[in-house]
């Protein structure tokens, strides 16, 4: 007598039931890899050329010294110098510029240095501090559309925290600092 | 386990299908979100932090004190000042729904004019053209230009009567279906003749120890809700007091009546009756009552009012051993015939109980109540009919959907050559408008309140925007003022001259010598206010008795018909999806017009739970659903206000019935609607429509 495997344990089952999770691991990997890519900028904003001008970071991003986000320039913000800028009116890019201002509405940038929802970081002690920027955010004169910096986790917090004077180590290292 | 499948394959069977799940289904939303930064950051704003101004709620005349929270330039939460003397921090539902007023999606955003009425196109105008306009009609003949102006704001009220005042016209018509409700004219010129002044009595509920409510809903939306609510929960606490007692005189068992400790439905109109009943049996236990010379009969009034004899007596008994017992006029005994002389007689019980300005007593609010009865509309509809008024200007209130039928308010538009609107929602008025230049929302609005039925003392409470404007509207009092009528630059320039009083006052939360620094305390604080509550003690003790009110029973086959505003308000809140939601407390029904009928009553016509029945009055008839409700009186029947829009937008329009049709004309002595005498009949449809209702029907009278 033919000696009969389960269903499942017959070749073409587990061959269908390898390559079916392959495709869903392989569709998640892509998905994954997908929401973690950077959306492209309404413009491609050079940092390089404006920071080499000698424009502070916080003429554009001021909320850093108040608050907890530095924001995102406003259209208004951007126009204030760049209605007296000749090159405006000539630069494609630019003319985006142009178009918003025209429009009326917000330049929808996309921020990239974020931190996960159940974190809760403050730029205003930072910067309060005399923490520079270039610190987290990297040599800004050197970069053109600002890009993430890969593993600014927990880790990388921590390690700048514990530099700090020991009498603030308690609370610079309590859980509840950033996780609220 | 079964033989053909082992524990070990089961398991990593499962193991697998697990991995694929997490795999595929719960992978991280995008990481990188577009933001939508402002066009033109304002300087205040501080990026991922909310900013909160202090304002009014205007969305009834109460003006309870606002904290809005707004967030990178949109107004996100409302909430109680807590500092504010009306509300100390609370909300009713119809505050908190502000927003649904700002950002509501059918809001007019710019001005238009008509090509014909009721078209509910409107074509685009500029302002400047819409201004001109305006100034042509200011500039025309004075007499014929007439205002018709809502409860709130008081500002612009103040405004618009210096105005007809420098153009020669006459002084706007300010009237809304609140006071209509509870009958405010009744009540303040009650206490003109009680109290020599015609000024808003304040009620001091927290202090008192037994309550009598006369019709008066002050849970729901009498004079100043928010206030009263507060008192009352103070009234019921116990640390250290007695806890106090609620009697309630009232034919349908409203929300007040349903937390009252004795709810008596008393047949409407015999209010005035049952307070002169208790007047006589409070003589005899030894209060000076001012009872009339004749021999007050009380038992004939306690028949009337169907209430023996004995639960009388015991009520009476209950009322003199109080040591703060207060009498409240409600505008359902009020609204009658005979409602002056009910208000009055109320009133006097007060003044027998020695409640005149002490505490858990009465007082008087110190600002003009400056609201007018309908009888001026009427003065003003006669105008209109005789063709004499050559523009109107309508602004906040909608009187095409709050007035009756029966006073050709309608009709009389008709005659009237120009009618300039100033809604900022498409309603039924707007409609039939010549011209709608819109008007800001309340939370985009500068002003004040200062005539706030709910305060405990002397207060001008402040508008400020909480948002740039969103559309292309204008505030009125800018649009008036563009006519270069007054000496006011614009509505800021104006509001200060009349805030220009209040500098230099001692023990004010507000103190400045120069109006810069008062505008910005001011409108950082909410409002001005004394630091100590105070008003006025009503002194005058005039030669009035307590008299004979007219009321008598229905005759057979008709009902009386109870119509009692809900959390629509006077209407304007039936396009607010959360106040449409929010159940009635008392039925828990939402979104519809029902009709509530005694399962007595119900019996005996034949009708079922869920039936739609044609109320028919002398006036006018409308459809609505039956509701059974075993808390009215089985010869009355109730109808909530505030739904039956024809227009006003997606979440008003074609929904419900609007009572107002079967309110009739017929007015009582001091100009308000008697609409408590009305009597309507019912007769079925023969068709069943299921009102949508949060309370389970399974089981409640065997029906369904």
């Amino acid at each position: 007598m033919k000696k009969t495997l389960p269903w499942w344990l017959r070749p073409w089952v587990r061959v269908t039931a390898g390559l079916i999770v392959l495709i869903l691991l392989g569709g998640a990997v892509g998905g994954i890899y997908l929401t973690q890519t950077v959306p492209q900028q309404p413009i491609q904003f050079p940092h390089n050329f404006h920071v080499g001008a000698g424009i502070p970071c916080l003429y554009c991003h001021p909320g850093a010294q108040w608050g907890p986000v530095a924001g995102l320039p406003s259209t208004q913000k951007c126009w204030g110098c760049h209605q007296q800028v000749a090159k405006t009116k000539t630069s494609p890019e630019l003319q985006k510029l142009v178009a918003y201002v025209e429009k009326g509405e917000g330049i929808p940038w996309v921020p990239v240095f974020i931190q996960p929802e159940f974190v809760h970081f403050n730029h205003r002690p930072h910067v309060a501090a005399g923490v520079a920027c270039e610190t987290c955010h990297g040599d800004m004169k050197k970069v053109t559309v600002a890009q993430p910096i890969p593993r600014q986790n927990m880790g990388w917090c921590l390690s700048c925290h514990a530099k700090q004077a020991p009498e603030k180590w308690t609370r610079l290292s309590d859980c509840s600092l950033c996780h609220y | 386990m079964s033989d053909t499948i082992s524990r070990r394959n089961f398991l990593k069977l499962s193991g697998l299908s697990a991995a694929a799940a997490v795999l595929t289904g719960c992978g991280p939303a995008a990481r990188y979100v577009t933001r939508r930064p402002y066009y033109e950051m304002p300087e205040y704003a501080v990026l991922g932090e909310s900013t909160y101004f202090a304002t009014t709620c205007i969305e009834c005349p109460a003006g309870c004190g606002l904290i809005m929270r707004t967030f990178e330039g949109r107004a996100i939460k409302a909430e109680g000042n807590p500092a504010h003397p009306v509300n100390h921090g609370k909300l009713c539902s119809r505050g908190l729904t502000g927003v649904q007023g700002l950002y509501n999606p059918d809001r007019i955003q710019r001005p238009g004019k008509r090509a014909r009425r009721g078209n509910p196109t409107l074509e685009p105008l500029d302002w400047d053209t819409a201004l001109g306009v305006v100034r042509e009609a200011l500039n025309g003949a004075g007499a014929g230009v007439a205002f018709y102006l809502g409860l709130a704001p008081d500002h612009l009220y103040d405004l618009v009567l210096e105005l007809t005042q420098a153009i020669g016209a006459p002084p706007p018509v300010r009237f809304g279906a609140l006071g209509m409700f509870e009958a405010r004219a009744t009540l303040v010129e009650a206490v003109r003749q009680v109290f020599g002044e015609a000024r808003f009595p304040y009620f001091d509920l927290a202090g008192a120890d037994v309550v009598v409510s006369f019709g008066a809903n002050f849970l729901e939306t009498w004079l100043s809700p928010v206030a009263y609510t507060r008192g009352f929960s103070q009234f019921r606490r116990t640390d250290g007091k007695k806890r106090g007692y609620l009697i309630s005189f009232e034919a349908r068992r409203s929300l007040t009546s349903g937390v009252a400790d004795e709810w008596l439905p008393v047949p409407p109109g015999t209010e005035g009756q049952v307070a002169l009943a208790l007047g006589s049996l409070l003589q005899s236990r030894g209060w000076k009552v001012p009872l009339g010379a004749g021999q007050v009969d009380v038992e004939a009034s306690a028949a009337a009012a169907g209430i023996s004899m004995e639960r009388l007596e015991q009520l009476a008994d209950r009322i003199a051993r109080a040591e703060h017992p207060l009498f409240l006029p409600g505008g359902q005994a009020l609204a009658h015939a005979g409602g002056l002389v009910a208000a009055r007689n109320i009133l006097l019980l007060n003044l027998a109980a020695g409640n005149m300005g002490r505490p858990g007593g009465i007082f008087l609010s110190p600002s003009r109540p400056d609201s007018g009865s309908l009888r001026d509309v009427q003065a003003l509809i006669e105008q209109m009919r005789a063709g004499k008024v050559e523009t109107l200007f309508i602004h906040g209130a909608n009187p095409v959907f709050e007035l009756p039928p029966a006073l050709g308010f309608t009709e009389a538009l008709a005659n009237v050559p120009r009618v300039i609107s100033f809604a900022s929602f498409p309603d039924e008025t707007a409609l039939q408008s010549d011209y709608v230049l819109p008007d800001h929302t309340p939370l985009e609005s500068w002003g004040y309140q200062r005539t706030l039925a709910g305060s405990d003392r002397m207060i001008f409470s402040s508008l400020q925007p909480v948002v740039v404007p969103l559309y292309d509207t204008r505030a009125t009092a800018d649009v008036l003022l563009s006519a270069g009528k007054l000496p006011y630059n614009d509505e800021v320039t104006f509001l200060q001259s009349k805030l220009a009083t209040l500098l230099n006052e001692p023990g004010v939360t507000v103190e400045a010598t120069e109006i810069a620094t008062f505008w910005a305390r001011y409108l950082q604080a909410g409002g001005w206010w004394t630091q100590q509550a105070g008003l006025t003690t009503p002194t005058n003790q005039p030669d009035l008795q307590v008299e004979m009110a007219q009321g008598a029973a229905a005759p057979e086959g008709q009902f009386r018909l109870i119509t009692y505003p809900t959390h629509l308000g006077d209407g304007s809140g039936a396009n607010r999806p959360w106040l449409q939601e929010t159940p009635s407390p008392s039925t828990t029904v939402m979104w519809n017009t029902w009709v509530e009928v005694h399962p007595q009553l119900a019996e005996k016509l034949g009708l079922k739970d869920d039936d739609v029945v044609r109320v028919t009055s002398p006036s006018g008839s409308i459809e609505a659903v039956v509701y059974l409700f075993p808390a009215i009186r089985p010869d009355t029947v109730a109808i909530p206000f505030g739904q039956g829009h024809t227009a006003l937008g997606r979440w008003a329009e074609g929904r419900g019935a609007n009572p107002a049709v079967l309110l009739g004309a017929q007015l009582n002595e001091a100009g308000d609607l008697a609409y408590g005498d009305v009597l309507v009949t019912l007769s079925p449809t023969g068709r069943r429509r299921p009102l949508s209702r949060l309370e389970s029907r399974a089981g409640v009278y065997g029906e369904h």
